[in-house]
This record gives C-alpha cells, sequence and structure tokens, in this order.
C-alpha cells in the first residue's frame, strides 16, 4: 500500500511547531500514524526548532526562578512514561485513530443524507474548526460542491476518487478555501475518513442547491 | 554552574539529563536551568505568549525534564529536540480554555505501535550532526521564513507583510528550505 497524497510542507511545519488547531492537528495525525516518509520529516523538522531554540537569544528568567523550581524538585513524582490506558470506549473504532481520539467523545453515527453518515468528535472548546468521522457506502456520488473554509481529510478505510486523483488508506486531502470537487466513492469496500473542517460545504447544481437543507454537516 | 544563560563550556545537555535520571543531581538541573529556561521564554514570547505564562511554560519544561529524565532516550533525539517538544506541548496544553486534552497527548500517539528498525535510532543521531550543518547552509532568507513560520505566532500573510514579500515567495521559501534539508538527509540513506 502506497500513499499518493502528503500534506504539504507548510502544514508538517506547523504540525512540528504546535500550531495546528487540534482538529486539523489530529487529522495530521493520522496520516503521520501511516506514512514513515512524513513522520521523519516532522523528526527532521522537530530536530531543526531545537537546534533553532539553542541558538535563540535567551530573555532572562525573573528574580529567583530557579531557586523557585529547585524548591518544587523535592515534591516531583518521577514519570516512568509507561503509555496511558486509553480511554476511548468505542472498541469499534479502526486502530489508526484509538490511541488518536482518546480522551475525546464520540457522537453516535448519524445519517446526514446522500449516502453518507458522519460521527462528531469533541475539540476544544476554542477550535473553529469541527472534527468528525465520516463514513460513505461504495459507489456513493457525493454532488458537486464547494467549500467556503478548509477542510482536511485523512482516508482511513476505503477509497475515494476526485478531480486530483484517488485517494487511499493513509492518504491526505487538503482542500482549502474555495477548492470544488466532486467526489465519489469506490466500488467494494466502505470509505471511512476523519475530517477536519472549518466553514462548510456549498452544493452546487440546481440539485445540490434543492438538496443543500437535506444535508446536515 | 551556568547561571548566566550561555551554554558554551557547559557541561552537554545530554549528559546533564543523565545526570538527573541517575542521581537526581539539582546541580546538573540547575545548569539545564540556566542555559534552557531563557531561551524557551524567549520562544514563548516569540510565539505571542505572555511574560508571566512565558515564564511559566518555561519553569514547567524544566520540571518536567526533571520527572521525565528516565524516559529521555538520547540515541533518538538531541537534548534540545527532547526539551523544545515538552515545551511544544505544555503551550498546547495551557492555550487550551478547557484545559489540558484527557487522555494521551497527541504528539505521543503519532507513532504507530510496532517496534522501530532496530538501526533507526542511530541513523537519528547521525541525522541531527548533518542537520546542524544543513541548516548552516540554508540561504538567509530560508532560514528566516524557517524560524519565523516555526517560532512566530503569525500567519502566512503576516509574514508575507512583515518581509514586504508576496504571499506565494514565503510558501515557496519555506517549502524550498524543508526540501532541501530533507534532501541533505535523503542522501545520507
Amino acid at each position: 500500500m502506497t500513499i499518493a497524497h502528503h500534506p504539504t510542507e507548510e502544514t508538517l511545519a506547523a504540525f512540528a511547531a504546535g500550531r495546528l488547531h487540534e482538529a486539523e492537528g489530529i487529522v495530521v495525525a493520522a496520516h503521520l500514524r501511516q506514512c514513515a516518509a512524513c513522520r521523519s520529516t516532522v523528526a527532521m523538522l522537530e530536530t531543526a526548532a531545537g537546534v533553532m531554540l539553542e541558538a535563540l537569544e535567551p530573555v532572562a528568567m525573573s528574580e529567583g526562578a530557579l531557586e523557585n523550581a529547585l524548591a518544587k524538585l523535592n515534591g516531583q513524582a518521577e514519570e516512568s512514561g509507561a503509555i496511558p490506558v486509553l480511554t476511548t470506549r468505542e472498541g469499534d473504532l479502526p486502530a489508526v485513530l484509538r490511541p488518536l481520539l482518546s480522551g475525546h467523545d464520540l457522537g453516535p453515527w448519524r445519517r446526514i443524507g446522500l449516502g453518507l453518515k458522519m460521527r462528531s468528535v469533541s475539540v476544544a472548546a476554542e477550535e473553529r474548526s469541527r472534527l468528525f468521522m465520516l463514513q460513505a457506502e461504495p459507489g456513493t456520488k457525493i454532488p458537486h460542491h464547494r467549500h467556503t473554509g478548509r477542510e482536511w481529510t485523512c482516508v482511513v478505510q476505503g477509497a475515494f476518487r476526485h478531480e486530483h486523483g484517488r485517494f487511499g488508506p493513509g492518504d491526505f486531502d487538503e482542500a482549502d478555501d474555495d477548492v470544488e470537487h466532486h467526489p465519489f466513492v469506490e466500488e467494494g469496500e466502505r470509505c471511512i475518513c476523519l475530517v477536519a473542517m472549518s466553514g462548510g460545504i456549498e452544493l452546487q447544481g440546481w440539485l445540490g442547491r434543492m438538496i443543500q437543507p437535506l444535508v446536515r454537516l | 554552574m551556568a547561571r548566566d544563560g550561555e551554554s558554551t563550556g557547559a557541561p552537554e545537555p545530554a549528559k546533564l539529563i543523565a545526570r538527573i535520571a541517575k542521581q537526581r543531581d539539582k546541580e546538573a538541573f540547575a545548569s539545564l536551568f540556566g542555559a534552557f529556561a531563557p531561551r524557551i521564554k524567549a520562544l514563548m514570547l516569540r510565539g505571542g505568549a505572555t511574560p508571566e505564562l512565558a515564564e511559566d511554560i518555561a519553569q514547567e519544561t524544566l520540571l518536567v525534564v526533571w520527572r521525565k529524565a528516565q524516559t529521555y532516550k538520547p540515541e533518538k533525539a538531541g537534548a534540545s529536540t527532547w526539551i523544545f517538544t515538552i515545551a511544544r506541548n505544555l503551550r498546547i496544553d495551557r492555550l487550551r480554555r478547557d484545559g489540558p486534552k484527557k487522555g494521551q497527548h497527541l504528539y505521543e500517539a503519532v507513532e504507530p505501535e510496532e517496534p522501530q528498525r532496530p538501526d533507526s535510532a542511530v541513523e537519528d543521531r547521525q541525522h541531527e550532526d548533518r542537520l546542524r550543518e544543513a541548516l548552516k547552509d540554508l540561504p538567509e532568507d530560508q532560514m528566516q521564513v524557517l524560524q519565523m513560520s516555526f517560532f512566530d505566532d503569525d500567519s502566512h500573510s503576516e509574514i508575507a507583510q512583515k518581509q514586504d514579500i508576496p504571499l506565494g515567495t514565503v510558501k515557496s521559501r519555506l517549502r524550498l528550505a524543508i526540501r532541501k534539508l530533507r534532501e541533505n538527509l535523503d542522501d545520507m540513506s
């Protein structure tokens, strides 16, 4: 299985720097768990950040900061780094997503029309993007639509195609504002994706406009 | 003890962390604090934190180093890289209005469960030396964009405005920089 579509370099840099919104960061992490090449780019960027940190002009800590820290040392418990027990109760989550969604609340699967189901994933209160899983039956055609914000998708299972190629497991689709597309799901397996979306979608064409009120995304 | 924030002449950070892990060595902690706390504070200020928050994260980062010293794997990441990731993760937790995320931290959940190839850790350290050289060779304008997009609280369009260059140039400089650093490492393997 080869991954054909990766996040852009800017996105990997923003991830390594810790500057993505939570929902977007989780979708990037879902790709990274499946893509050794991008993991090594992120590791390289973290190393670069470490080197740049050494070269930063220091800003003096306030008076007594070290003494303050030293005084706290005795109360610090050592941590072995054991992996905490996962808190996601959902045994039916794809293995790739389980550690990423631990500690998040998952909504029920609900039909949103067009042969699609979605399941919301809770993110931090200040988030401007939403996070959800999307599931589509094989052969589903999604009407032509336009994004009014960013939509980042990582395929977990199955595959879909649109104007920019085929997206199978691990593939990452970075659709920014004003991307218009017309995806369809391949025959065979049910397609499951993790999606971070800011803004919404506008369906295009007479059919799209007619069913827009029925689609609850 | 290096209390003035200068790491020159001070023992290697990785050795200081090892001393903390083995002997709970407070002097080693103080050296590490002197070298890194003022730089993490600088890093956080650049990222738009208030002085109080910047100082808080700097202190907490070093306390995490103290607590987790035994989990540090010098063959996997340089000391400054490890410390950077701790500070980054703390910043994310502190900026969440509803408190730190429950469960595993996102950045600790990225590695797949299957074990790494045994030789890859050695490569990781060689990579770091190569990367130091490659960073020195990066053209000034690319280095600047790389630093700004890593450390500053600016979007790419804000960087474009400040540098008085088109947005496309910011993005292409960043991509060029990252590709150049990557090629350098790929040449090795």
